[in-house]
């Protein structure tokens, strides 16, 4: 059965019944036997016994403890994730479009960390580094080595990462160390402490150009400075770095540093 | 004080104000369940993780959404956790997008006391026990659909039979395992009420 389905009846439907409560229909079929129950006064008792199946599925697996810092991710996360604030990273283009309108939003808010090309890019760009800091090791490791050791580590990890550049200012270059679901950290070395009891605040910007803030932090003089961000980088385009005199909703010009996050 | 074991509807109504901490107590109680759920799927346990981790978030974002009259919290996360998995696998593969399959979820009237009482009331040793009481294809079918994201159309290819052999495979499993859970825990099967249908609220 190809090609656009047309209206169905109450056998039809009732032999979907199954499929459907499975997630196991073509998107015509499940088009078509929503609309059909949409307007159908029958109760499709049988159809309607199957919903739920799927939890017993689930049910039936042995559980998996999860690591043991997810949870601490989790909460980093949500204590950074209004409720209220229902827009939700807008996914990079998909590689292949859809056969059907998506239906996202709500709770298929999939984050889809489609960031192959991107991530490709930056590699290269750390792999670059990473030549440079073996030639580094020749003398004592600095801070901005320890810090290039520390996304070289990540890379191994299968993880990659974006440059991320001082705008005209007095630090050095960093990295975002970014894991295929899009989690990120900052990676730093030798960033000065602020005066006047300053903080790094940490923001990503997306197509709209509003700043989400994902984190803040005061770096120890010459320490390696390792910030998660609180939230996915996947649908944003830029990574930016300000300082506040405390975490703020809005970031105070100028930008300290930033990265593109698109190839 | 505060229940140390608090009901899920407590809980969402506790994560629907605000109390992060209610989320941690969600995800002590499920993470694992859930983990297993994307696991079972993506067959990789960092990519499951990070769908777990995602699920728990759209929890917290969208607790507003959450309806106990259609199924409990845990069910509702466990479809979130399920369907990312199918979405990861399905975009890896580069085919249609699945979102849709979680429509169904959006069609519930109300827990299903057969399901809802196996999964509150039987072992996980239990469940699978009567999931492998199933026929080999029978077993095979919804482990396909409900695991691996495939529609009865690709069974049917998967398993070199009809697309009807397919279809009705997961029709005969299902109403298989629902007597069987059914007999197993003296539920009352689907009250026959006229299934209501709502608009997916998203």
């Amino acid at each position: 059965m190809t090609g656009p389905m047309g209206p169905l009846d109450h056998a039809a439907v009732d032999e979907l019944g199954a499929a459907f409560a499975l997630g196991a229909l073509e998107p015509d079929e499940l088009r078509a036997v929503i609309e059909h129950l949409e307007s159908c006064p029958e109760p499709h008792a049988e159809l309607r016994s199957f919903l739920g199946a799927g939890d017993v599925l689930a049910a039936s697996l042995e559980p998996m403890a999860p690591s043991t810092g997810l949870r601490d991710r989790l909460m980093g996360t949500i204590a950074a994730t209004p409720q209220a604030d229902v827009r939700v990273p807008t996914p990079v283009a998909p590689s292949a479009a859809p056969a059907v309108e998506p239906r996202r939003g709500g709770l298929l808010d999939w984050l889809s960390p489609n960031l192959a090309r991107g991530l490709a890019a930056a590699a290269v760009i750390v792999a670059i580094a990473f030549g440079i800091w073996n030639v580094s090791l020749l003398g004592q490791l600095s801070a901005r080595d320890r810090a290039l050791q520390a996304v070289a580590q990540a890379l191994q990890g299968g993880k990659t990462a974006f440059r991320v550049n001082p705008n005209g200012f007095n630090a050095p270059s960093g990295y975002l160390v970014a894991d295929s679901s899009g989690q990120a950290s900052l990676i730093v070395g030798g960033l000065a402490p602020l005066e006047g009891n300053k903080l790094y605040e940490l923001w990503l910007i997306g197509p709209d150009n509003k700043p989400v803030a994902v984190g803040t932090f005061v770096p120890s003089s010459e320490e390696v400075a390792v910030v998660p961000l609180e939230r996915s980088i996947s649908g944003f385009t830029t990574f930016a770095v300000t300082a506040e005199t405390h975490r703020v909703d809005a970031p105070t010009l100028p930008i300290l540093m930033s990265a593109k996050l698109t190839s | 004080m505060t229940d140390p074991t608090p009901h899920d509807d407590v809980l969402a109504q506790r994560i629907r104000s605000g109390d992060r901490e209610a989320l941690g107590v969600l995800y002590d109680r499920y993470a694992s369940l859930a983990l297993a759920a994307a696991l079972r799927v993506v067959a990789d346990r960092e990519v499951a993780e990070d769908l777990v981790h995602d699920a728990f978030v759209a929890v917290w974002c969208k607790i507003d959404k959450f309806d106990p009259g259609r199924g409990s919290l845990r069910s509702w996360l466990l479809t979130v956790v399920r369907n990312r998995a199918i979405d990861r696998v399905r975009g890896a593969r580069k085919t249609i997008e699945v979102g849709e399959a979680d429509a169904q979820s959006l069609l519930r009237s109300g827990p299903n006391p057969t399901w809802e009482a196996a999964v509150q009331r039987l072992s996980v040793a239990d469940l699978r026990g009567a999931i492998e009481a199933l026929p080999g294809e029978q077993r095979q079918a919804i482990e396909l659909a409900y695991f691996a994201g495939h529609t009865y159309r690709e069974i049917a290819t998967i398993t070199g039979v009809p697309q009807g052999t397919a279809n009705g495979r997961l029709r005969l499993a299902l109403n298989k395992l629902r007597d069987t859970l059914a007999s197993s825990t003296a539920a009352p099967l689907g009250a026959p009420e006229p299934l209501p249908v709502r608009e997916a609220d998203r």
